[in-house]
């Protein structure tokens, strides 16, 4: 197998803050430390070195990306790698940037190495295997080492094990295993349940996350002078869904203008949602985005204005972590647009 | 309450002239047995067949799973308030053909609650079933108005199951048993004050009882448990058959019959009765649809806990999706009562493995085992033997399959949905789920 390593200016010998805006350079002779990581795997050979400034990358991704993909799309590889990026924040984004954009053009596994505290980390753990990294480059050796050990398995198309014995940051996904020890789960209940009583350590089989909780906003004193927006994850879109939103899983969000419209007309608008029987919603898309029911209480006088657009997804198989994007997104805009509440509705 | 299971320890079984057992062999009249099948009008065609670990063989659509047994002293019958008069179960002695079942397989019709039982392959150690021989009975009857719909009640077919179970297992009434298993639990104040000393622990159990329709749901003594309330029972009760499956539901998350009853989490709370905790019974609860219904139940079962005084409880979902509802909300009530909970049941990640595992989620459940993923995809080569009609995984809209998912050449591939208990919520799984 072929594999690429993408390092940063400081680790190609380039230079350091001052040499951060450094463009690409492609390399057909290895440098800087992708030569230890070709020494580790003997069934994969790295063929060249891609070095870019953390600022260029991350300041200027998208030209950044099109002149790298230019220049990987003239090149065979089964494999891709980067960093290891250790506690350096803008390394492990510039890792993580190129990662993910890697994986979605060529579809080859990804492979990074990063400290739990660099923020590249929680923004891509869910598009790349980043292993769990040191601190700082005196790690290099034993940072590379399972990123070497793990290509090597790929390459020898050996079973890939979970996250927490291979080493890298779980990716949101999870699946059926054999019990490593072959326990059958009413042993395994026994045994937490002696050690929860005994209040000793015990290991659930499924974390459940700690959920971030979000204060309410302050109640709206007079509804009469409030600007209400209508946020849905109903699926409902114009009836070209323009944005593409996906029908489950989604990845995005749309805003449409609603500004010169009393109701959302069937041949205007439609859902896309896949987690129901869609017809009743496509016969009355106000039964999703209740656009109708604002503009008579809005003629009533009960509230103020009806924002001029409404934002809309899919709501199911959505992922929290793309739902909570989604929300940060949207209320910044709303709260720009110096919208006052929101009707959320859901299905 | 003191229950003997008289255990027979079944190392084969084989056709003869005369239902008996002796020396492991277990000895089946296979025309006198048909005749117990056909006791009922609706049975229309019926047969008799015996599979062993290692077949190249797939069971498909496997609707229940019994195991044979009976009743010697205490009672009238293995399944009271069902084949019997009803009457508490759990006392006296039962005889029961251990180490094998009696599977019922519908001969072409399947339905979304019936399932997939490997006896040899890649999944044979999926289910307990395939590490055991087992009886199956493979019939078809005239239940015309559900032979086309997705929810079947099999009614015919699991009672001719329940029938022929306790028919056969008559033939180890009079023996003396290889071994006896002692199930012995007085009432909780008369127990001795090193036994009060421990923690008290509670089998809380979910069985699905979700379908407002009557007839799917898990029988409790006969009755519907869509139609009761939180109820202190007995483990013995469950040792000794009050429960009977439903059919309802992806069959993964199901708990069959012989699982209700050979119930290894009840015995490994048993077996530690008296030494880490002071085991105080069954608190049975329920899975419902509506909101109002599951705080209801939560709330209930948490002031019985509490009355109790459990210090622990074992919480056990019998299903998946809207019911982790249900198993959420009893996790976090005992929990916020200052009892301390185990959760026992299965996760749904999806195809892609990315999906919430539970449709709700708490972080004060804090211990879960996890007994599978019903999303697993599972591929199976082309050229196994099938007892029944394998078309109906695709046909019929089995839960783990769907049309086009059996290949021209016969291999197939399925979602774990669909494979017969495979889960084992009852405490027999083997398998867990990790994050990748």
């Amino acid at each position: 197998m072929k594999a690429i390593h993408y390092i940063n200016q400081f680790f190609a010998g380039i230079g350091g803050e001052d040499k951060a805006d450094q463009t690409p350079i492609f390399h057909d002779k290895l440098i800087g430390n992708s030569n230890l990581l070709n020494g580790m795997m003997p069934d994969i050979e790295v063929t060249n070195t891609i070095v870019c400034g953390d600022n260029y990358i991350t300041n200027h991704t998208d030209e950044a990306l099109k002149e790298i993909f230019a220049w990987l799309d003239t090149k065979e590889f089964d494999i891709f790698f980067a960093g290891p990026a250790f506690m350096a924040g803008r390394y492990g984004v510039g890792c993580g940037i190129m990662c993910k954009a890697v994986s979605e053009r060529y579809h080859v596994p990804v492979i990074t190495s990063m400290n739990e505290e660099n923020p590249g980390v929680e923004e891509y753990k869910a598009v790349a295997y980043i292993f769990k990294g040191g601190r700082k480059a005196t790690f290099m050796k034993a940072d590379l080492t399972p990123m070497a050990a793990f290509a090597e398995k790929i390459a020898k198309g050996e079973e890939l094990l979970p996250a927490a014995q291979e080493g890298y940051f779980p990716r949101g996904i999870r699946a059926e295993i054999p019990q490593p020890d072959g326990i059958i789960a009413a042993d395994r209940v026994i045994d937490m349940l002696l050690k929860k009583l005994n209040g000793e350590p015990f290991q659930t089989e499924l974390i459940i996350p700690k959920m971030e909780k979000i204060p309410p906003a302050a109640p709206v004193l007079d509804l009469s002078k409030a600007t209400i927006a209508l946020v849905s994850s109903s699926g409902v879109v114009p009836i070209d869904n323009p944005d593409r939103i996906q029908s489950a899983s989604a990845q995005k969000w749309g805003k449409y203008d609603i500004s010169k419209l009393d109701n959302l007309p069937p041949e205007q608008f439609k859902t896309i949602h896949a987690g129901f029987d869609p017809a009743a919603m496509c016969a009355v898309p106000d039964r999703g985005i209740p656009v109708d029911a604002m503009r008579y209480f809005e003629k009533q006088g009960k509230i103020g204005k009806l924002h001029d657009w409404f934002y809309t997804t899919v709501g199911t198989g959505t992922t929290q972590a793309f739902a909570a994007k989604f929300g940060k997104e949207i209320a910044q805009e709303l709260h720009d647009a110096k919208v006052d509440a929101v009707v959320l509705t859901s299905t | 309450m003191r229950l003997e299971i008289g255990a027979f320890h079944v190392k084969d079984i084989k056709f003869g002239d005369k239902t008996a057992y002796a020396n492991g062999i277990l000895t089946l009249d296979k025309e006198d047995l048909l005749k117990v099948v056909h006791e009922d009008e609706h049975i229309t065609t019926a047969d008799l067949k015996i599979v062993h670990p290692g077949d190249n063989i797939i069971l498909c659509p496997v609707k229940e799973a019994v195991e044979m047994r009976c009743k010697v002293s205490g009672g009238h019958g293995v399944f009271p308030g069902v084949l019997s008069e009803m009457e508490i179960a759990g006392s006296g002695r039962t005889h029961c053909l251990q180490d094998c079942s009696l599977i019922v397989v519908g001969e072409h019709a399947g339905g979304f609650q019936d399932g997939v039982i490997a006896m040899g392959g890649k999944y044979q150690h999926h289910t307990i079933f395939g590490d055991m021989p087992n009886l199956v009975l493979v019939a078809d009857t005239d239940e015309e108005f559900e032979r086309h719909e997705q929810q079947k009640k099999n009614h015919a077919l699991r009672w001719a199951g329940m029938r022929l179970a306790e028919y056969i297992g008559q033939c180890v009434k009079d023996l003396e048993p290889e071994n006896i298993e002692v199930y012995d639990l007085p009432a909780i104040p008369d127990r001795s004050d090193d036994v009060k000393k421990l923690p008290g622990v509670l089998y809380v159990l979910q069985p699905q009882t979700q379908m407002e329709t009557m007839g799917y749901n898990t029988l409790i003594y006969g009755w519907d448990g869509n139609h009761i309330l939180p109820t202190l029972m007995h483990p013995n009760e469950l040792l000794d058959g009050c429960m009977v499956s439903g059919s309802f539901m992806p069959t993964s998350s199901k708990i069959s019959t012989y699982e209700f009853a050979v119930n290894p989490m009840i015995k490994k709370l048993y077996e530690q009765h008296g030494k880490t905790i002071n085991f105080l019974g069954v608190l049975m609860s329920t899975l419902n649809v509506k909101m109002d219904e599951k705080v209801r139940c939560v709330k209930m079962a948490g002031q019985i806990a509490t009355s109790l005084g459990a210090k622990a409880a074992v919480v056990v979902e019998e299903g998946y999706g809207n019911p982790d509802v249900d198993y959420t909300a009893m996790l976090v009530e005992l929990e916020k009562l200052g009892i301390k909970t185990i959760g026992l049941s299965d996760e749904c990640t999806g195809r892609d493995g990315a999906s919430q595992p539970l449709v709700s989620m708490n972080p004060a459940t804090d211990a879960l085992v996890t007994t599978g993923n019903v999303s697993q995809m599972y591929e199976f080569p082309a050229g196994m033997e099938v007892i029944g009609e394998l078309e109906a995984l695709a046909r019929d809209g089995n839960s783990g399959g769907w049309e086009g998912c059996i290949r021209p050449d016969g291999s197939f591939v399925m979602e774990n949905n669909g494979m017969f208990c495979a889960n084992h919520i009852s405490g027999w799984s083997k398998r867990t789920c990790a994050d990748f």
